[in-house]
């Protein structure tokens, strides 16, 4: 199997990943759940990132260390998100996404 | 000062009733402005008290009075003074004239030498002399469009000279004003109130009561002395026709004094614009003046139309036919001579001749008045109709302030002032303006000005006394007579009894100021009433006014010995002589001779009418009474002068009357005698003093017993001749129709063309703006509806569009976080798809 193949592999699995993570953020109603999708969207960008870093000669060190970046992005974020969600609570006694519509244009 | 130049004191008298007036005129303003504040501020009130407080006092008076008669103390002692210093001044110039003719060219050997001594020596002394009469200082300078004066300008001057006439004027305007201010703080007296009811002005409620205008009429009479003396002391055109416009406001504003009598407003309107209509005429000649002599200065224009005896070449030998040009107006022709313009003289030529600015006479003096040499020989000429029009025009503002035919109408209207201002006006100032000024503009008239004045003179004083017969207003008689007596002054200057006219203006200036007075304190005694009809039998009432007014009655008749005689004879005299050198001018001596007559049968009439016979009317004799000493002095002293002012030695003999000598002497225009030598020699050669001075004395006589008859002894009843010839009186009664004929021929087509230029404002001129208008405001609202609609619509529409834009696209907005994620994957899948298309299409694959 040629670097390409295995690449290709790693690619789908992000793909995989990375859809997965998008149909749990539009159809979950749980705020947490939304949270759960959010991370396996940036985990399917990271496997590209490190897939990256392996096979592909120019991005050995970027690969990496945008892997390292996007992981401590995601705890900052859920740090702030799961606070958000404890605030939403405390406000509507509810974590369901559809009832935050206080936005809308 | 006053010895080193007494004609200061002429001067003196003239301002010094411009300062009464304002003082006056301060006093009543200061009085005015705090009449508000009197009753509430104590400061305001006290200023107002020591002005006279509400009721008007007599202090106007005493001002007014103090300043004419300090000025008749004045011009009375700078007359005497000028008395004792004319004789040498004449024999001076007389002399220097003839130094000059004899020697004209100085510097020929040494006799010539010392005798250019001699007439230095004479020359200073002369100088010295006339420098005491006259003086100038110059007020503006203009640009003249004549060539001479590039080099010097011109200078419109304000200055003073007096020679016999002014100064014989001058004690008399002064005499006779002071006696009109004593008479007046008499007459007046109903003015001190402070209330005073006008009788002939009727209101809704009753008779119009207004303030007391003591102050004010004093005030008035001031600015009125002012004027008039200003007029005799300029030296100067323009400086006469600010004064005589002077007189004009001043009269105007006087004979206007009751103002809110519809009468008295449209008096003083009829004498103001009938003497604009003189006026204008008058402008007419002062621009021809102007705009061929550069100056207004008299002795200028008459040395420069008048041909001189001696001029910067020597003397003059131009002869006009067999006579000397000297002093006579010089006509010719212009011709061309070796290429050169050339002057030939000649009679009936339609140039006139001005000559040089002629210094050499009076030698070259000190001070501004010399003038280059060459400049100074040039002589131009002027067209000779020009100098027609000009003195005709000069004549024709005589004619208006004078009151001579066709300008007559507005004297006997001027009535409707207080009497002392109708003899002011009659005696002293206005009307003696105009002959004054004829008098003294006399060399500049050519013979057909001379002539046109003659008629004119002639014809007033006729029309004028055949109304004074059938008038009953005591004060319209004197009205009459006055335009009569002018006529007769304007008559002898017009036949070039230059003294006479002027002689009698004076004389008629005492007797017409009693006569005036004189009717004043009858109509004063009689409570108001002017109407002859309602007096008679006054005599045993008022005895002093009564025997005074009978003084002038008999000196206006010209009864031998009165002053009027003296005037009126020589009048006559030298119409007589006129008239036999020129026989077609037949009419110059008839009409006078037999208004004479007339003149003495009307004065009579009004004599006998007021004092004699039995009482017309039982309560104005009951409450007739005499009038206070202020009235009857000013009465006695006129009374005494009017029979005596013109007396000579010996008393028999007119023309050696004392005052008619010294104008003759001193003031009478070389020219008079050389324009009317012919008319001189006629005198003499048809004895004309003795055949005048019967056929007046046997007229006036005739005159007198006719009065005698209708008004004295009643053997015959004056309503018989009245019924006897109806048209004739209503004719007279009717002042010739006069008034009706200038209605019709000027009032009402004015009227008509007044309407008509209304018409055509109101339609053509309004209808045209009002066009404007409309169509602009159609024009504005077309102009807002494309605004409103189209631009705003597009405006709006953009809005429009915009908004509802916006609320479709705020549908997406839903609020719900899934949908936005759906958005966001959807979005992004488009793109992505869309990227693959084009790089599909562009190049060809990703």
């Amino acid at each position: 199997m040629n670097p390409v193949e295995q690449l290709n592999l790693y690619l789908a699995l992000g793909a995989l990943l990375f859809v997965c993570g998008v149909v749990c953020m539009a159809t979950k109603r749980n705020a947490i759940g939304v949270l759960i999708g959010v991370e396996l969207v940036l985990n399917g960008a990271n496997i590209n990132f490190v897939a990256f870093s392996r096979f592909h000669p120019n991005f050995q060190v970027e690969g990496m260390i945008f892997a390292l970046f996007v992981i401590v992005m995601a705890a900052g974020e859920a740090a702030v998100a799961l606070a958000i969600v404890l605030n939403f609570y405390n406000n509507h006694t509810t974590v369901d996404v559809d009832t935050a519509e206080e936005l809308k244009g | 000062m006053l010895t080193e130049q007494p004609g200061l004191l002429f001067v003196a008298a003239t301002l010094l009733p411009i300062a009464s007036f304002a003082i006056l005129l301060l006093w009543g303003a200061v009085r005015w402005g705090l009449r508000p504040y009197a009753n509430d501020n104590p400061a305001a009130r006290n200023v107002f008290e020591m002005l006279g407080g509400a009721v008007p006092g007599p202090g106007p008076a005493y001002v007014a009075t103090a300043a004419i008669g300090l000025a008749f103390v004045c011009s009375l002692i700078g007359f005497c003074i000028f008395l004792g210093e004319v004789g040498t001044m004449h024999e001076l110039e007389h002399e220097l004239v003839h130094h000059q003719q004899a020697h004209p060219d100085k510097h020929d050997d040494k006799q010539g030498e010392k005798k250019d001594d001699d007439i230095d020596k004479l020359r200073g002394e002369f100088n010295q002399l006339k420098h005491h009469w006259e003086g100038s200082v110059d007020w503006a300078r203009l640009y003249s469009s004549s060539q001479k004066d590039i080099d010097r300008g011109a200078i419109l001057t304000v200055g003073f000279r007096i020679d016999m006439l002014s100064a014989v004027m001058f004690v008399m305007v002064t005499f006779v004003a002071t006696l009109i201010h004593l008479f007046s703080i008499g007459y007046m007296s109903d003015e001190l109130q402070k209330e005073v009811e006008d009788h002939e002005v009727h209101t809704a409620h009753g008779h119009y009561s207004r303030r007391g205008r003591f102050g004010r009429f004093f005030m008035f009479l001031s600015l009125f002395c002012f004027s008039m003396l200003n007029l005799i002391l300029a030296d100067n055109l323009f400086q006469i026709f600010v004064s005589w416009e002077l007189v004009g406001i001043c009269s105007f504003l006087l004979i206007g004094f009751y103002f809110e009598r519809t009468s008295a407003s449209n008096a003083s309107n009829k004498a103001f614009i009938t003497n604009r209509i003189g006026d204008a005429g008058f402008i007419i000649g002062l621009m021809i003046i102007w705009t061929f002599f550069g100056t207004f200065n008299f002795e200028e224009i008459f040395r420069r139309v008048r041909c001189p005896q001696v001029d910067a070449h020597g003397p003059i030998t131009f002869k006009i036919g067999e006579d000397s040009a000297k002093h006579r107006i010089v006509r010719g022709n212009a011709e061309q001579k070796e290429g050169y313009p050339f002057f030939k003289a000649n009679p009936e030529g339609s140039l006139a001749l001005i000559f040089p600015r002629n210094e050499h006479l009076h030698g070259p003096q000190s001070e501004q008045k010399v003038y280059p040499e060459p400049g100074a020989t040039q002589y131009t000429t002027i067209p000779y109709w020009l100098l027609v029009v000009a003195g005709l025009g000069i004549f024709l503002g005589c004619v208006g302030k004078s009151a001579q035919f066709p300008l007559q109408v507005w004297l006997p209207d001027a009535m409707e002032g207080p009497t002392p201002v109708s003899a002011l006006i009659h005696a002293a100032t206005m009307v003696a303006a105009g002959v004054y000024l004829v008098g003294r503009c006399y060399p500049f008239f050519t013979p057909e000005v001379l002539l046109t004045i003659s008629y004119v003179g002639a014809i007033t004083l006729f029309v004028a006394a055949s109304i004074a017969v059938v008038m009953t207003d005591i004060k319209k008689v004197l009205a009459y007579s006055t335009v009569s007596q002018l006529g007769y002054m304007m008559l002898g200057l017009g036949v070039g009894g230059w003294t006479a006219g002027l002689l009698h203006l004076l004389t008629h200036a005492f007797f017409k100021a009693l006569l005036f007075l004189g009717s004043g304190s009858v109509i004063y005694g009689c409570h108001h009433q002017q109407d002859m009809l309602k007096m008679g039998g006054l005599y045993p009432k008022m005895k002093i006014t009564a025997l005074t007014m009978l003084m002038g009655v008999l000196a206006i008749a010209g009864t031998p010995f009165f002053s009027g005689w003296y005037s009126k004879d020589e009048i006559l005299v030298s119409a007589y002589g006129f008239v036999m050198a020129n026989k077609q001018h037949f009419l110059l001596f008839l009409l006078p001779l037999v208004t004479a007559g007339i003149t003495t049968f009307y004065m009579f009439r009004m004599w006998f009418m007021t004092f004699t016979g039995k009482p017309r009317d039982e309560y104005v004799h009951e409450h007739a009474h005499e009038s206070p000493w202020q009235m009857t002095v000013p009465l006695i002293l006129l009374a005494i002068l009017s029979v005596g002012v013109a007396w000579g030695w010996p008393p028999h003999i007119p023309e050696h009357s004392w005052l008619g000598e010294q104008l003759h002497h001193y003031s009478q225009p070389e020219s008079v005698k050389v324009d009317f030598a012919e008319a001189d020699k006629a005198i003499a050669a048809h004895h004309g003093h003795e055949v005048v001075f019967f056929t007046a004395t046997s007229v006036v006589g005739i005159g007198l017993v006719f009065a005698l008859v209708l008004y004295f002894y009643g053997v015959l009843d004056p309503n018989d001749a009245k019924e006897q010839f109806p048209d004739v009186h209503r004719f007279l009664l009717n002042k010739w129709y006069f008034d009706e004929l200038y209605s019709t021929l000027l009032i009402r087509p004015a009227l008509v063309i007044a309407h008509w230029c209304r018409n055509f404002d109101s339609t053509v001129i309004d209808g045209f703006v009002n066009g404007l208008g409309k169509w602009s405001v159609l024009t504005s609202y077309w102009s807002g509806r494309f605004d409103s609609g189209i631009i705003d619509g597009f405006a709006n529409l953009i809005a429009d569009v915009s908004y509802a834009v916006g609320s479709w696209l705020r549908n997406v907005q839903t609020g719900y976080l899934r949908s936005y994620i759906l958005f966001l994957a959807l979005a992004a899948m488009a793109i992505w798809v869309l990227l693959y298309a084009w790089a599909n299409a562009v190049i060809g694959g990703p």
